[in-house]
């Protein structure tokens, strides 16, 4: 087995410190409030009643998806957001998820300077529940995009 | 069985250090980079939901805060931009790393080095030491090739080196 380096030697007698107790309740209430109730399936009966409600909401829904590109940004706050919903619909989460990153390699910037390019394909989702009904509707929206960052070393 | 929610806390306690140690590189403060873990595993929540709310792999969190820390980049250049005339003051209690022993003088000048290499180096040190990642998982957070991140990682030691002994030399010297 190879010998440690002297240097990582040292380095194991430096520890990364925990979260602060703050930070770390603010997560673990965040897990929870995110493990609380189960989404409501709209396929998971065979009730016409309840077919007819999903097609009410999914039609609701997708008014909102064509409506949410009018939305500047969709404030992170569940709370602040909910105020931009329809009347008796409501925003439980929402969610960027990034699907893939790519190297893209360095760019030149306009002018002329380099940039390193990372092209990220992410996917926005939405949790909407209809407060008559109870139902959950997931709305996702994929996108693309590159972020490009000064290169100062070389 | 234990709960989705049990296991990710679990899961936190065991890899939150690491995970803001991480952060530590893409924020200006703490505080920056406990939000940052905060965001990144809210990511990871939602990116879990299909794999059976499992608690998600390191190298794929360490990714997400990468990503993260790109957005809140660009979000906090555009606003210094808007603000140019505060002065930004360090904590200078505000560490990333604890030496296990006390008056560790190596250890704390390391612990000062490491802060100061590059964002490249440091990455993958801070991955690799106390991330537990091996060269192949490193290469595939930072879309780069398992060479290009097990030289990075020998030449951080290398300068973490050179610092420890340029540092111990002046020391010395003004002793």
């Amino acid at each position: 087995m190879q010998a440690p380096d002297p240097i990582e030697t040292i380095l194991a007698r430096l520890m990364p410190p925990a979260l602060s107790e703050n930070g770390q309740l603010e997560i673990d209430e965040m897990i929870d409030d995110l493990a609380g109730p189960q989404v409501a399936s709209i396929s998971s009966g065979p009730s016409l009643a309840r077919w007819m409600i999903g097609g009410g909401i999914a039609a609701v829904a997708a008014g909102l998806l064509a409506a949410l590109p009018l939305l500047e940004t969709v404030s992170k706050d569940p709370t602040v957001a909910a105020h931009k919903m329809p009347v008796g619909m409501v925003l439980l989460s929402e969610s960027d998820r990034i699907e893939s990153m790519t190297d893209e390699g360095w760019q030149e910037s306009a002018d002329g300077s380099a940039m390193h390019a990372l092209r990220v394909s992410a996917v926005e989702e939405n949790s909407v529940r209809d407060e008559e009904s109870g139902m959950v509707v997931q709305i996702s929206e994929p996108r693309e995009e590159i972020f490009l960052t000064p290169i100062s070393a070389f | 069985m234990d709960s989705p929610a049990n296991a990710w806390k679990q899961w936190l306690a065991e890899n939150g250090p690491r995970l803001l140690l991480f952060a530590r590189g893409w924020s200006n403060s703490r505080q920056d980079a406990e939000d940052l873990v905060q965001e990144a595993i809210l990511r990871m929540w939602h990116h879990q939901e299909d794999k059976g709310n499992s608690p998600p792999d390191l190298p794929l969190v360490f990714s997400t805060i990468r990503f993260c820390g790109l957005n809140h980049h660009r979000s906090e250049s555009r606003r210094r931009k808007r603000e140019e005339s505060v002065i930004y003051l360090n904590d200078f209690q505000d560490v990333w790393l604890d030496p296990v022993l006390e008056e560790d003088e190596e250890a704390v000048i390391l612990r000062d080095a490491v802060q100061n290499l590059s964002q490249k180096l440091r990455e993958v040190v801070v991955m690799k030491f106390w991330g537990g990642l091996t060269f192949l998982q490193i290469s595939e957070t930072l879309a780069i090739s398992p060479n290009t991140a097990a030289s990075r990682y020998r030449y951080a030691l290398e300068q973490l080196g050179h610092e420890l002994r340029r540092i111990k030399e002046d020391r010395h010297a003004s002793a």
